[in-house]
């Protein structure tokens, strides 16, 4: 048997944190390259943004998690538009 | 008479960022004359979660009128999480309208809506029972719009979603996922019928402005859109210097 596809591996860690009642997390970019997994994303607190780590991590425990996802930065209301 | 409406989507609210919301809302009633959320509010839809959500919203010195979005949905327990947010003085659209008095009427027709893509590249009620299932789902959600829009005696309209009606406002999503991102079914219900804006959110990697083939104003007001804690729309227009 080959190994699994990098493809495969990707999408069983998106599925992971889409699906695991700890994450619930859609619209997280996940890649593989080699050993290692990227995450790129927008999360809204730290909290969150280590807790996906620690899914993606194990649903692919072989790799090494290279965690690039950034807490949403929320400025002040200032600007309006008028329609 | 102007009417500012504060709106955004997708706060996906726990207890572990509970009292960070609220932080955010200080001040809107100087901004804004009714705050609209566009669904999303929890993260995994529980009755916890729904508590933080209605604690944060309670008592703010604006109306306050929201839809549930898909995780709102997760843990089945939509209704009992729509029953906090009553009791907590906020109004829940459910494919149904609310009209809001203000310096001038405000009606809001929404709900969650659906998904099913868009025209020439959507879903058809056709084949397995399962996909006409989804597609009649978003072909029920409009037509309730419709009507409830027809029906609405209000000075200004708006329609309060959580998935799109139109593909302009999801730009920067991956096309493959747009039919599940939202539905043209649903901008064509607006356009037969008429709205000044339509509000939504679902798609955080989207973009903030479109338009319906109508020519309606389209709004995604997903929090990482917005990248702010709220967006402020003014209809009949705002002179910032005019209190």
């Amino acid at each position: 048997m080959s190994a699994e596809a990098p493809q495969y591996v990707a999408a069983r860690v998106q599925r992971a944190l889409a699906e695991d009642e700890r994450t619930h997390e859609l619209g997280i970019r996940v890649d593989v390259r080699g050993d290692q997994l990227f995450l790129r994303g927008q999360v809204s607190c730290e909290g969150r943004r280590e807790t996906l780590a620690g899914v993606a991590h194990e649903a692919a425990p072989e790799l090494k998690v290279r965690n690039e996802l950034t807490v949403v930065e929320i400025r002040d209301p200032r600007e309006e538009e008028s329609l | 008479m102007k009417t500012r409406i504060a709106a955004v989507g997708d706060i996906h609210l726990g207890e572990d960022v509970r009292g960070r919301f609220r932080a955010r809302l200080e001040g809107i009633e100087e901004r804004a004359d009714i705050l609209l959320i566009a669904g999303d509010l929890t993260r995994h839809g529980t009755v916890q979660e729904g508590r933080v959500v209605a604690d944060e919203l309670r008592g703010l010195p604006i109306p306050v009128v929201t839809v549930l979005g898909n995780h709102d949905y997760h843990s089945d327990a939509e209704e009992e999480i729509s029953g906090l947010l009553r009791d907590a003085g906020v109004t829940v659209l459910d494919d149904n309208s609310t009209v809001v008095d203000g310096h001038s009427t405000l009606g809001i027709v929404g709900g969650k809506g659906f998904g099913g893509g868009f025209a020439g590249k959507c879903a058809s009620e056709f084949g397995e029972p399962e996909t006409k299932a989804f597609v009649r789902h978003t072909k029920e959600i409009a037509e309730r719009w419709r009507v409830g829009l027809k029906e609405l005696q209000a000075d200004h309209k708006v329609v309060l979603s959580h998935y799109s009606p139109v593909k302009d406002t999801l730009d920067g999503e991956p096309p493959e996922i747009y039919p599940f991102l939202g539905s043209y079914l649903l901008a064509e219900a607006v356009d037969a019928e008429g709205a000044d804006l339509i509000l939504h959110g679902h798609a955080h990697l989207g973009s903030e402005k479109g338009m319906t083939p109508g020519g309606i104003r389209v709004r995604n007001v997903a929090l990482p859109v917005l990248g702010r804690a709220y967006a402020v729309y003014c209809l009949d227009g705002c002179d910032p210097d005019e209190e």
